[in-house]
């Protein structure tokens, strides 16, 4: 293990030496921003077919053109000294339980941009807003909005939301009035800097950020309410973000402030969220219905998926709505209907290629973050910067005390003193506000608050990244329980989801269960004859976890081939074989067919590895071993006999 | 209707209940108004048809099981006293309860007692065990009518399966309290 570990590492390091290599000449050969895509270098790689008319004679066997694939170049080779450093991390296994990924990645960048730097002895590339808002930053927001536990985020909704909008609003005025405060102090030499710049930098940097939060929380298991609370938080507090960075930038420019603009604003934060909201439905349900007609063309359903959402994310920029709570609210309505219609491959891809895209972009993310710290965009001033960081610190622990204090009073789960402290700690700035502050317009400061932001968020991805694990130990906060799904527990959640749907009827109050009984009634009723394919059968969620994990257990029990206790099959009685049977009639062809295959496939297989492991058993033990498995074998080829007379039954046209 | 209802709700009633319940008095008090309202025969008590006659609970798979929860054994009335008692299991546990001497009756509205009342749903022939055939019913009732026999059979046999550990193929009280100890 220790050997292959070192060969991986020499592998990796002169394969990574190689591709820095060609990143730096790649520098050296063009003065164009590396990720700027302007349109200058794309024209000008058409220009030299023209232009040879005198080359044309000669016949070169081997020339080098490497303007026609810059940019794609470049781009592929970013992406793969990213994936790179990636597995080079997980080689040590020490490392990334002690720092979180982020945190290397951020220190990889620093490296490249330090060398870029002193090679070239200029700035290396910058990381583009536009670059990152619309290429980086969906693949991720996409991910976590559609494998997000529906169920406990619609429990925690109220709390989250005012976390989000109530939390982030304090936030941003807190920061940026205490910031203020100490720029009126002569001492420090900050005057310049007016009240509407300290709170415009309030705005950008007072936003937790989903992606830091999300690779950091992913690797601590914490209990999953505090987990929804703090992640649920990070991407709602975009639309909060969104209107306030748009309102007092378009303030700065104005010369005078109306009370009107103030109300404006506080109106424009309700359009944007609920239009946000509104574009993402729209486009999911439109999703939902398409998939509803692919069934013949399974091979591109994945496509659609990853389409509609993409769709619903521009669409609200376009508009200027918040896109990250569009493109959550599409993947969360799309989910369950688009999970019904397409077949279990697809759904394999979707996951897949989901994660896969979302890994790269928050890879990307972290090293140009790194990269694009190093340079001369700075500019330094202690006390600015100090400050900053503590008073985004104590506004934060404020926010959420005071929050958590009203929450508590009004709701049945509290959240615990160590679940605060997790919270208010856990909230990470990340790339966005990065982004955001190179967007803000020229004015004589704006290097300064590059600097705090960078500093910032250094700060909170090194220092509160690295911490926050050992933390959450010491401190003993409830962890997520890793135990498997039963169909007992879900049989038993959704007997209490009616019971207090039916209480909360009897006494007449409009709570939680009643409006969930009334969604689950509404979609029954209506959308899914409209959005489903088959809608005359609608799978309960509980028959759809049983047989899943039936399906999971034959699988198993033929993989292992020796004699594993599981639930539903492992005794010899005839009785328990007989159930065994009865289960196989209760599954459906599908499933049956996935059997008989495996069966079939498998059969041989666990003849040779019987024998195998026949021989490592001593004694009497041997025999009883021997007796043990040809008696499961008899009940496969039992169970197989039964796959494939049901089989033949149902295909002869013999179904209910 | 108002002269009437204040008589029948005096104070000291009021405070018998919120001693035996624990509901506050503005909680009482809506409840009350509540149950004057479903009570359309007008005379103090709730019978069966009233429950019947609320539309969301007609269509609630459990609704019936819930409304004969509320009626004691073999009664077909329930006056207030009966209704507060049944919802009490349902008030929230409060940290300040938890302070108080362990040694008096255990509050309506603990854990263990709630348990109590959602196993006495799944158990209608009360014989402290829910049996095989008890939870093939309440699964029919969920899981709706496209589903055949068979399949439900499996899977109520996996659910006992997978919480029964004393071997005798029904769930007792205690399983089931296991069964909930994540939920």
């Amino acid at each position: 293990m220790e050997r292959q570990n070192l060969e991986a590492g020499w592998l990796l390091g002169s394969f990574w030496s190689l591709l820095l290599g060609a990143l730096v000449v790649s520098t050296f050969k063009g003065p164009q921003q590396l990720l700027a895509l302007d349109m200058g270098s794309e024209n000008a790689s058409w220009e030299p077919e023209e232009v040879p008319g005198t080359e044309s004679s000669e016949h070169t066997f081997f020339s080098l053109d490497y303007q026609h694939v810059q940019v794609p170049f470049e781009i592929t080779l970013w992406i793969m000294l990213a994936s790179l450093a990636k597995i080079g991390f997980h080689l040590y296994n020490k490392l990334p339980s002690v720092v979180p990924e982020s945190c290397l990645l951020i220190f990889v960048g620093l490296i490249m941009g330090g060398i870029i730097y002193g090679l070239n002895d200029k700035s290396p590339p910058v990381m583009d807003s536009d670059v990152f808002f619309l290429y980086l930053l969906p693949p991720i927001v996409l991910d976590a909005g559609y494998f997000m536990p529906s169920r406990p985020f619609f429990e925690n909704i109220g709390t989250i939301l005012l976390y989000a909008v109530v939390g982030t609003i304090v936030n941003v005025f807190g920061i940026g009035f205490s910031l203020y405060g100490i720029c009126q102090v002569k001492a420090f030499r900050l005057q310049d800097i007016s009240l509407l710049h300290n709170l415009l930098f309030g705005s950008l940097i007072a936003a937790v950020d989903p992606v830091a939060v999300l690779s950091v929380f992913e690797e601590i298991h914490v209990n999953e309410k505090l987990h929804i609370l703090v992640f649920g938080e990070s991407l709602l507090n975009d639309a909060v973000t969104v209107v306030l960075y748009k309102l007092l930038r378009s303030f700065c420019e104005m010369s005078t402030i109306k009370t009107v603009d103030v109300f404006a604003g506080i109106g424009k934060f309700f359009v944007v969220a609920i239009g946000g909201v509104l574009v993402g439905l729209i486009f999911g349900m439109t999703a939902a219905f398409t998939t509803r007609f692919t069934k013949n063309i399974r091979v591109i359903e994945p496509l659609f998926v990853f389409l509609y959402s993409y769709l619903s994310y521009l669409t609200a920029e376009m508009f200027h709505l918040s896109g990250i709570v569009a493109i959550i609210a599409c993947a969360m309505g799309m989910k369950r209907y688009v999970e019904a219609n397409i077949s279990l491959k697809s759904h394999t891809t979707v996951k897949y290629f989901m994660k896969m895209w979302s890994s790269v972009s928050d890879t990307l993310i972290f090293i140009f973050l790194g990269v694009s710290t190093i340079g001369d965009n700075h500019e330094w001033n202690w006390t600015y910067i100090c400050f900053t960081v503590v008073f985004c610190l104590l506004w934060r622990a404020l926010g959420v005390l005071v929050l958590t204090f009203f929450v508590n009073r009004l709701h049945v789960n509290t959240v615990t003193s160590k679940d605060q402290f997790i919270i208010a700690y856990g909230g990470l700035r990340g790339a966005i506000c990065f982004s955001l502050v190179f967007l803000l317009p020229d004015f004589p400061r704006k290097k300064l608050f590059i600097a705090a932001t960078t500093v910032i968020i250094l700060f909170t991805v090194f220092v509160q990244g690295m911490t926050i694990r050992p933390l959450v130990e010491l401190l003993d906060v409830k962890r997520k329980r890793e135990s498997a799904p039963t169909v007992g527990e879900q049989i038993h959640m959704r007997f209490l989801d009616h019971l207090l749907a039916g209480i909360e009827d009897i006494c007449g109050h409009w709570g939680q269960y009643y409006w969930k009984d009334k969604f689950e009634y509404f979609n029954s009723k209506y959308l899914q004859k409209f959005l489903l394919r088959e809608y005359s059968q609608p799978k309960s969620s509980i028959v759809l976890l049983y047989e899943k994990l039936e399906k999971k257990h034959a699988i198993e029990l033929v993989e292992a081939g020796q004699l594993i206790h599981t639930p539903s099959h492992a005794s010899f009685d005839s009785q328990k074989s007989a159930g065994m049977v009865k289960i196989v009639d209760g599954l459906n062809s599908d499933v049956l067919e996935n059997i008989q295959k495996i069966l079939a496939r498998n059969l041989y297989k666990i003849r040779r590895t019987v024998r195998f492991c026949s021989l490592k058993i001593y004694g009497i033990q041997t025999v009883q071993y021997n007796y043990c498995l040809s008696q499961q074998h008899v009940q496969m080829l039992v169970l197989f006999r039964y796959a494939i007379n049901e089989l033949s039954i149902r295909r002869t046209g013999c179904e209910k | 209707m108002g002269s009437r209802a204040s008589t029948l709700l005096r104070d000291e009633e009021i405070e018998e209940i919120k001693k035996e319940t624990g509901f506050s008095h503005s909680q009482i008090t809506r409840l009350y108004s509540r149950f004057t309202s479903l009570d359309k025969g007008e005379n103090g008590t709730l019978s069966r048809e009233d429950f019947q006659r609320i539309p969301e609970l007609a269509i609630n798979p459990l609704g019936d099981r819930i409304i004969n929860a509320f009626f004691p054994e073999g009664e077909d009335q329930v006056n207030f006293r009966g209704f507060m008692r049944t919802l009490a299991h349902f008030r929230p546990i409060e940290d300040n309860e938890k302070s108080k001497d362990q040694n008096g009756p255990e509050p309506l509205n603990s854990r263990s007692n709630k348990l109590h009342f959602a196993f006495r749903l799944y158990d209608l022939d009360k014989d402290d065990k829910i049996s095989r055939d008890e939870l093939l019913q309440v699964l029919r009732m969920m899981v709706g009518v496209n589903i055949s026999d068979e399949q439900l059979g499996s899977i109520a046999d996996r659910t006992i399966q997978e919480a029964d550990q004393d071997g005798d193929s029904a769930i007792s009280f205690a399983e089931f309290v296991k069964a909930f100890q994540y939920l």
